[in-house]
């Protein structure tokens, strides 16, 4: 109830929560939004979070996880839009990852910020493999690797070739994953495609999609997949996803499969995977991988913090934080990470970082692998 | 409840008051009604009517050209059969075991009946996702199952996982308990007397439960099949997980279609097959619990 007196104390102390809020405005707290998994939202709050506080003083940051909520960051970025049409608060700084092109006409609306050197100086160091659209800023990388157990594989695969060539020496023990239901197994499929068109990424863009030549195109892909099905774990009973093959191999049902770097070196670190398991990149031509990009809406609450902390994550520090704790792709080029980094992984960095278009070209891999690749129908 | 139950002759103010109670009533359903109504039955029916809508040149056309697409796909057709069949091989099995699990608990007491109780009932507690991971360490590769038997000298163990036994298993694992909890109680409403009845005059434990006991339990086994099958019709996360890449069922087709082929055309047909087929089934469900409900009066 409000008497008298209270009514006294509290406006008198009004001015005090006044006071603090003001106080409060000295350090200044980003918002940054997370959907990814949960290894990447512990790396940001446990490593990044003091790391940014020392180097940034009177800076610090506060994560939302939006993970498995609505849409994740998709949902955050349409409000970050209705925010900007009402002229009100989106609250949200830094997307730790969204891709702008995911929310149609956003980019047009002009509610992304275009990064630059001059906004953010270290994208002087960026992998040129990872320039892209203005709008994203590409700041870590995963890629898709052969992991294999060196007590059982004796030579490591350095070729797609290599790969079929074990797997037909070793039946049941390589498999991959379902296409549609995680990157490793999409990633390999992938490769397969490549393989069967002369190694060629640049035949695949996202453009250039169109029914009888695209056919034509995967077919090739699924003869070296089907070719290589009854050798396959369970003669072609493909496991649903990155973990489930992950699970194959610490199991020991399987020796060799295709892995996200980040997955694979989390599960090693963790005793999850043998201490013999080893990660190897094909050398003829990479499996695919991508890069995660940041993206900062133009209407943020502290646009000049985003964008510090958006240099923040270019410094060679973090990139090198990003290979060894999360076992993570460095966005700006291996030369402005210490040698000794690169000798350590000498054996999963690729020559190339060859890409594969999403749209028409996906879809049509993904059923025509179901349809053709998958079924254990006999076909003449 | 209706006005002609009133004998005649009795006051207006009693019907006003039944009047009342009646509206009261419908007053108290009028919101999950309406929830239904707008949230579940109008997005049905214009998704069924969208399934019939057939693109041409400059609008559309009302026709069953998408339905005769999928029949037309050897592919969706070998879903749909996978689905079917290994549904209804699911539900018999269960039924079976559930029915064998009832008759044991009808006539048995003490402890152990209880403990089996229990734990016919434990898989009601365990979401789908937690049994399949633990089924894929127990029945996959060097898993534990494995294990055992080559503890035991038994070798050559080809691991169900990924193989259409392996949601079958998880199926059945899962479709314990409901059935359980449906048949005990119509088999309560046995009598004794009946049994006791029946073996004075010399019958054998088969014919017992051919002539007393089923014929007074049909309906819940009726009701017990029709749950059970809704429940693995539509199942997603039990076959994704442990059952092969192709064929698929339903569900996971469903899913693929929509979200990774982004084809909600094709996934609403999909889905007006699956209703279609769940409906029947439905039906026989709504229809033994109205026979139910007249006979009980």
């Amino acid at each position: 109830m409000l008497n008298r007196r209270n009514f006294i104390i509290s406006t008198a102390a009004m001015p005090l929560v006044l006071g603090t809020r003001a106080y409060a405005q000295d350090t200044r707290t980003l918002q940054v939004f997370i959907d990814g998994d949960t290894n990447i939202s512990n790396w940001w709050n446990d490593i990044i979070k003091p790391a940014f506080e020392a180097a940034n003083p009177g800076y610090t940051f506060n994560v939302t996880i939006t993970r498995g909520v609505g849409d994740g960051n998709g949902t955050i970025a349409q409000r970050a839009l209705a925010a900007m049409q009402s002229g009100t608060d989106p609250q949200v700084d830094y997307f730790e990852e969204y891709n702008p092109e995911d929310l149609e006409g956003s980019i047009e609306a002009g509610l992304w910020t275009a990064v630059s050197t001059d906004n953010v100086p270290n994208l002087s160091m960026i992998n040129p493999a990872a320039i892209d659209i203005p709008v994203r800023l590409p700041y870590r990388g995963s890629q898709v690797l052969i992991a294999y157990d060196s007590a059982k594989v004796e030579t490591a695969p350095r070729t797609f070739a290599d790969i079929v060539a074990w797997a037909k020496a070793n039946p049941g023990r390589f498999t991959y994953g379902r296409p549609d239901k995680g990157g490793s197994g999409s990633n390999f499929v992938i490769r397969a495609i490549h393989e069967g068109n002369g190694r060629d990424p640049s035949l695949f863009t996202r453009e250039n999609f169109a029914q009888p030549q695209a056919d034509e195109m995967l077919q090739k892909g699924w003869d070296i997949l089907l070719d290589l099905h009854p050798y396959t774990f369970g003669e072609g009973t493909y496991p649903a996803g990155n973990t489930p093959a992950l699970q194959l191999l610490a199991q020991g049902a399987v020796d060799m499969i295709p892995a996200w770097s980040d997955q694979a070196i989390q599960a090693i670190n963790q005793g999850v995977l043998p201490e013999t398991t080893k990660l190897v990149q094909l050398q003829d031509l990479a499996l695919c991988g991508g890069f995660a990009y940041s993206s900062i809406p133009s209407n943020a609450t502290d646009l000049d913090g985003a964008l510090k902390l958006a240099n923040f994550m270019l410094t060679p520090e973090m990139q090198t934080s990003c290979v060894r704790e999360i076992g993570g792709f460095p966005g700006i080029d291996w030369s402005y990470l210490p040698a000794e980094l690169k000798d350590e992984y000498i054996d999963v960095i690729p020559v190339s970082i060859p890409t594969f278009p999403s749209g028409d070209w996906q879809t049509a891999k993904n059923d025509g692998w179901y349809r053709v690749v998958a079924t254990n129908i006999v076909r003449d | 409840m209706t006005s002609d139950a009133n004998p005649a002759g009795r006051s207006g103010a009693v019907r006003t008051m039944h009047l009342k109670e009646n509206l009261a009533g419908l007053a108290l359903v009028a919101a999950p009604l309406g929830l239904l109504l707008v949230l579940i039955l109008l997005p049905t029916v214009s998704m069924v009517w969208n399934t019939f809508q057939v693109p041409v040149e400059g609008g559309t056309v009302t026709g069953i050209a998408r339905y005769q697409a999928f029949f037309a796909d050897s592919y969706s057709v070998a879903n749909l059969r996978y689905t079917l069949i290994w549904t209804l091989i699911s539900c018999v099995t269960a039924l079976a075991i559930s029915l064998g699990i009832s008759l044991y608990l009808r006539f048995s007491e003490g402890r152990i009946a209880t403990m089996i109780h229990a734990l016919s009932l434990f898989p009601l507690f365990v979401p789908a996702i937690i049994i399949s991971y633990a089924l894929v360490r127990f029945l996959g590769p060097n898993g534990l199952l494995q294990l055992l038997l080559e503890q035991v000298g038994i070798t050559g163990y080809r691991t169900p996982y990924l193989t259409p036994i392996g949601p079958f298993i998880g199926f059945v694992w899962e479709n314990i308990p409901l059935p359980v909890l449906v048949i005990t109680a119509g088999l309560s409403q046995v009598s004794d007397h009946a049994i006791e009845a029946a073996r004075d005059l010399g019958a054998g434990a088969w014919r017992i439960l051919f002539e007393i006991l089923l014929p007074q339990v049909h309906r819940s086994l009726l009701i017990a099949f029709a749950l059970i099958f809704l429940g693995v019709i539509g199942a997603y996360t039990v076959p994704y997980l442990l059952g092969p890449p192709a064929p698929e069922m339903m569900g996971v087709f469903m899913q693929r279609t929509l979200g990774n082929l982004q084809r909600p055309d094709e996934a609403q047909v999909q889905a007006v097959i699956l209703m279609v087929l769940s409906s029947i089934v439905g039906g026989f469900y709504i229809a033994t619990m109205l026979r139910g409900e007249v006979g009980r009066k």
